[in-house]
């Protein structure tokens, strides 16, 4: 593929161009990269690799598996941090395909590592390099997104952050239909099913990456005017990343991100335990795994649902809602547990993890809101540091105040409603940082050109 | 450029869809 074909140049659209084929191009990658959040259906067939139908001597451990995840994640963090500013000043063409090398490749890497029994090659490709994928991916079409819809930022990243949490409901049946079809009496089927799990994801990547577009400069929607008199809490100026993290706007949405993520990803790991530990006898492995994939589709509409409705209601109020009705929450699921309605727990959960979602979908922009367009998409990569800090801080409280309690003669059913009320404190944490939250200081916003800001545009609808 | 546009709404709907409808039907099992 040429090298100018990736460049920004030539992803200008023109004129005639539909700014709605923008979403696709960006679900596209990013229905691929949620595969990750359903990675743990390779947990038990790769530590049978050997075995079977049960763990043998030489096959992996489930506890060295699980840390394949973990790279990924924790890479997913730094490189969204690393890359931020070159994803913004290459364009989201090039970007993206780099990602789909990186993610396409991971799966490869790691097949090879199956074929050769070398548990390392599976952290250096699915955890490494597919977690560089990840974290390029993620943030290469969101800039490009609030850039098109100037007039609905929220809508517009929220239908692309949707595919990362959509991603899982596809991958989960998915992986399972591949290693049943390429299962044979001498093998569990994961090899073959990475290797065609790497060549679909990475052509279903390339569908967004020959489609994406960013709008030429100066574009505007037609008949869209910006407000002559914008919310407090929405600028017209611009603030850039090398500036950004120095302004305590940016450490006030690290936090508001971090605890609204550590509360919700806590529970959404231990999910399937938890409610069979709080309703024994009544919730069995399997309807606990249709509890798990309710949460994915609460988790997947809520990013759409709360992100949009961050255009009408604003951004700070949006996650006002995410920390009061969160608290609210938080606190009724012991007493729910305690009279024993399934209904009313399952119902908590779904709005508490829809809330989770909308919180990774509706900070690009309120990011936008606070620090302008410029350099937004490398903005919101260095913020994500504070999933890849939450993705080790939630669980690790959940497990430990759980085993905690237990080892003190609590009894299992009881033994997450400390945790739910230190839910709560996280939130009310996260609350305090939201309501502080005010303009950034003019001396911050950034005084040259700025490459998007230039003359009338051109009449893309 | 309309059927470009609904072709790659098709594209990722159908899959979306799939996965959503997969999940739904486990998810009944919770109220049975």
């Amino acid at each position: 593929m040429s090298s100018s074909f990736l460049s920004r140049e030539n992803t200008i659209a023109g004129p005639g161009f539909n700014r709605f084929l923008v979403p696709p191009a960006a679900l596209a990658v990013h229905l691929c990269i949620g595969q990750a959040y359903a990675f743990s259906t390779f947990n038990l067939p790769l530590t049978r690799l050997i075995g079977l139908t049960e763990s043998a001597p030489g096959d992996w451990n489930l506890k060295d598996v699980g840390w394949i995840f973990s790279i990924a994640i924790v890479f997913l963090g730094l490189s969204s941090a690393v890359f931020g500013r070159w994803v913004e000043r290459v364009g989201p063409r090039k970007s993206m395909f780099v990602s789909a090398l990186c993610f396409g490749g991971g799966f490869l890497v790691s097949a090879v590592g199956i074929q050769l029994h070398a548990l390392w090659l599976l952290y250096l490709g699915y955890g490494v390099l597919g977690g560089c994928g990840l974290g390029i991916a993620y943030i290469s079409p969101v800039s490009t997104l609030i850039k098109w819809f100037p007039d609905r930022p929220g809508m517009a990243t929220g239908m692309a952050i949707m595919g990362f949490g959509g991603g899982a409901l596809i991958a989960a049946p998915l992986s399972v239909l591949l290693m049943k079809h390429f299962a044979t009496a001498t093998s569990k089927g994961v090899l073959e099913t990475f290797v065609t799990m790497g060549v679909i994801y990475f052509m279903f990547m390339m569908i967004g990456v020959v489609t994406v577009r960013v709008p030429a400069p100066g574009w505007r929607p037609s008949g869209w005017v910006p407000s002559e008199h914008p919310k407090a809490l929405v600028t017209t100026a611009n603030v850039s990343a090398a500036v950004a993290w120095r302004t305590p706007q940016f450490w006030l949405l690290w936090m508001v991100l971090c605890m609204n993520v550590t509360a919700g990803i806590g529970v959404l790991g231990q999910a399937s335990p938890m409610i069979q530990e709080m309703f024994p006898g009544r919730v069995t492995a399997i309807t606990a795994a249709s509890f798990v994939g309710l949460m994915s589709l609460f988790n997947m509409l809520g990013r759409f649902f709360w992100a949009s409705t961050s255009d009408f209601i604003g951004r700070r109020n949006t996650y006002m809602v995410y920390f009061v009705l969160g608290i609210l929450m938080y606190s009724l699921v012991p007493y729910f547990g305690h009279i024993g309605s399934t209904a009313l727990f399952v119902g908590a959960f779904c709005i508490i993890i829809s809330m989770y979602g909308g919180g990774f979908s509706t900070i690009p922009a309120y990011l936008r809101d606070i620090f302008g367009t410029f350099q937004v998409g490398a903005i919101h990569g260095a913020l994500l540091t504070a999933w890849s800090a939450a993705g080790v801080f939630g669980p690790v409280l959940v497990n430990y105040i759980r085993a905690y309690q237990i080892d003190h003669g609590v009894p299992k059913a009881q033994a997450y409603s400390i945790t739910m009320y230190i839910m709560c404190a996280l939130l009310l944490v996260g609350l305090i940082c939201n309501i502080a939250m005010r303009a950034v200081n003019p001396k911050f916003h950034h005084q040259g050109a700025v490459s998007d800001a230039a003359p009338a545009g051109s009449k893309q609808s | 450029m309309k059927t470009r546009l609904g072709i790659m709404w098709l594209v990722v709907g159908i899959p979306l869809l799939w996965g959503a409808w997969n999940t739904l039907q486990n998810a009944l099992k919770l109220f049975q």
